[in-house]
């Protein structure tokens, strides 16, 4: 139902009921107010005429009691009005229609009587031994009454379709703002979240044309920063399927040992996008609202060997681990947490030269364990050191999928951690990443300080 | 046909670069932007493959840059990004082509064959002079509708004294056609190549400008 309907609906409606009640009270005070003044017409013509012959005596002490002498005649002066004068019971003078019968059956006052399938209205006076009986014809009365009512009732329903038809007009042109507003978003492409501008607006939609204009911000930049992601997230996906693509392509046109060369780059790049295609659905997930309980208690030195284990399967030694957590319960799941750590550590590797070692230290604070990987690689700016954490950067055209330090970061942030990427005065970097505990576990005095922590 | 790659993803160079060598084309692969420039300046090739990922610089800016310079080579850029105002972009930058990765080796080829035919001025692929036609997409040779078989540096040998239509190439211009940085060179391997040429497809094919180089006989064989 459309809202210009649905106004005119509820007002025309509202009017009706209220006007019609008001119609149908007043109609009935009416109807009371003009019976009330026939019957006073009845009793005041009964009156004039006993006073008009009580004036002349004479004109009528003479006639009684003879019958056969005709009566009185009076002419009919109001349409429908009847009179009657009786002396002792004989009737001495009458108007045309007046109804005959028993008059001296009634008694004084008003009475309603039927005479020869006639109703009448009568007032009965006896005054000074006349009897004065003036009767109206009820018929009459009913079609005074109905012309009256139809004289007051038909000014009154047209003003009622009146005012209905200038409410249809009146809502329609009350709601043309808004139909300009509906029409001027309707006018765009799905894909058009620019603010809505240079539309005349009334000035009380403002507010509604304010709101629709955050929205649309709010959308918008949503809707940029998803496409930028997915656009990324193409890019990171395209690089090794186009690698596997070549050297499948490659292999099928060689033979033997350049074949054999280029299956093998082939299946390094299945490898590159299997690790791409994993991590974004690990930084997808711990962004998202997936559930990572594996009842595996999160033992902080437990989580530092089987993330240095993860890092570098075949060369364990290229780490060195110093640990004063041993116990400390951390309060995240343990896969996140290996996650968060083996990311860290495999980083650090790929940056430094691979005669050096890459140090992780895991120190316990009061409610809190900080883990700390320092390579000896180049390093990082300091503008690059922001740069980092956003998802998809990678140093020049290093190996990883750039999204290491995101997922760091993200499940930092979900489990109420932190993580900072620190350059060390002595050269190389330091990722500092401080995971809560649950407060269970041995309490140990060491705190980690804020200076570099790595010796 | 030589080409430069400046592609900064080994696992990808790799593979371009031996499946251009397969389809026997002459192939250097450099990673940075740096490297682009030196291997422009020291060697002569005939068509640039530029991805836009570049650590040191952003492809797009060297290919302003070298465009600038006046480098009139024509290029080719390989990208991973598919928005139109990227592609946009890189074709207002100064490429002649635009390649969507993954692409196929067979489609890369094709282009690069395209690229360097427009720029010869040619408006189909196949070299006709005489009754030798060359199609050098596909490799055939063929000497009065007859196939010639040629071994994959006779045929870029043979492509790049038809592109130069008559002008006179050094040999040094001729070696650059037919090998890489990385192929070791023996010093009589042009004049060998040469005389197998002269033996498949006629012996004045090839005339030999004294001192100066090689050039395309105008004479048809």
């Amino acid at each position: 139902m459309t809202l210009r309907l649905r106004l005119l609906l509820m007002i025309g409606v509202s009017m009706l009921l209220l006007w019609g009640g008001v119609a149908i009270w007043m109609l009935h005070g009416l109807e009371e107010e003009m019976q009330r003044t026939l019957d006073q017409r009845l009793e005041m013509s009964a009156h004039m005429v006993a006073g008009l012959m009580s004036q002349n005596p004479a004109a009528w002490e003479g006639r009684t009691g003879k019958a056969g002498v005709s009566t009185l005649s009076m002419p009919e002066t109001v349409k429908g009005l009847a009179c009657q004068v009786s002396l002792r019971g004989e009737v001495i003078a009458s108007t045309p229609g007046a109804a005959p019968g028993a008059i001296d059956q009634v008694g004084p006052g008003f009475v309603d009587r039927e005479v020869k399938g006639e109703h009448w209205r009568s007032y009965t006076l006896d005054k000074l031994g006349l009897r004065v009986t003036t009767s109206d014809r009820l018929s009459g009365r009913s079609t005074l009454l109905r012309n009256v009512m139809v004289a007051a009732v038909v000014p009154f329903v047209v003003a009622l379709l009146g005012s209905l038809l200038v409410l249809w007009f009146g809502v329609g042109s009350g709601l043309r703002p808004l139909e300009r507003l509906r029409q001027v978003l309707a006018s765009r492409t799905p894909d058009s979240l620019t603010p809505i501008e240079n539309a005349p607006i009334a000035r009380d939609l403002q507010p509604l044309v304010n709101t629709l204009n955050h929205l649309l911000a709010r959308v918008s930049e949503t809707f940029s920063r998803e496409r930028r992601f997915t656009s990324d997230a193409a890019h990171e996906l395209r690089t090794p399927l186009t690698a596997i693509k070549i050297h499948l392509q490659v292999a099928r046109i060689t033979h033997g040992q350049e074949a054999a060369v280029a299956m093998d780059y082939a299946e390094e790049g299945v490898a590159r996008l299997q690790h791409s295609l994993s991590q974004l659905l690990t930084l997808s997930q711990v962004e998202g609202t997936v559930s990572w309980e594996d009842g595996h208690l999160a033992e902080a030195n437990e989580v530092a060997l089987l993330a240095m284990r993860d890092a570098t399967p075949e060369a364990p030694e290229r780490i060195e681990l110093d640990s004063d957590a041993s116990g400390a319960e951390l309060v995240l799941p343990q896969a996140l947490a290996v996650t968060a750590l083996r990311n860290l550590l495999e980083n650090a590797l790929r940056h430094s030269p691979a005669s050096n070692s890459v140090r992780l230290e895991v120190r316990r604070g009061p409610d809190t364990v900080c883990f700390s990987v320092c390579d000896r690689g180049p390093g990082l700016s300091d503008a690059t050191l922001v740069l980092a954490k956003q998802r998809f950067w990678r140093r020049g055209s290093g190996r990883g999928s750039g999204l290491g330090l995101s997922i760091v970061v993200a499940i930092a942030e979900r489990f109420g951690g932190s993580f900072e990427l620190l350059q060390r005065p002595e050269g190389g970097l330091e990722a500092r990443l401080i995971l809560p505990t649950t407060g269970r576990g041995i309490t140990s005095l060491n705190h980690f300080t804020d200076s570099s922590s790595c010796a | 046909m030589r080409v430069l790659l400046i592609e900064d993803d080994e696992l990808i160079a790799h593979g371009i670069l031996a499946g251009l060598r397969a389809h026997g084309l002459t192939v250097d692969g450099v990673h940075t932007a740096a490297q682009a420039e030196a291997a422009l300046s020291a060697v002569h090739c005939d068509v640039v493959i530029l991805d836009l990922g570049l650590p040191d610089e952003d492809g797009m800016r060297l290919l302003g840059r070298l465009r600038a310079s006046g480098m009139a080579l024509p290029v080719l850029i390989l990208s991973a990004r598919d928005a139109v105002q990227d592609r946009v972009a890189g074709l207002r930058a100064g490429a002649d082509d635009y390649l969507l990765k993954p692409f196929d080796l067979d489609e890369l080829v094709a282009r690069l064959h395209a690229l360097l035919r427009r720029a010869a001025g040619r408006s189909v692929d196949v070299i006709e002079h005489g009754p030798l036609r060359l199609d050098p997409a596909s490799g055939e040779v063929t000497l009065h509708g007859q196939p010639v078989v040629l071994s994959r540096r006779e045929l870029a040998l043979l492509a790049a004294l038809l592109q130069a239509r008559g002008r006179i190439l050094s040999p040094d211009q001729l070696k650059d056609s037919l090998y890489d940085f990385s192929e070791e060179i023996e010093s009589n391997a042009l004049s060998v190549h040469i005389h197998h040429l002269r033996r498949k497809l006629g012996a004045d094919i090839i005339e030999t400008v004294r001192g100066v180089g090689y050039r395309f006989s105008r004479v048809s064989a």
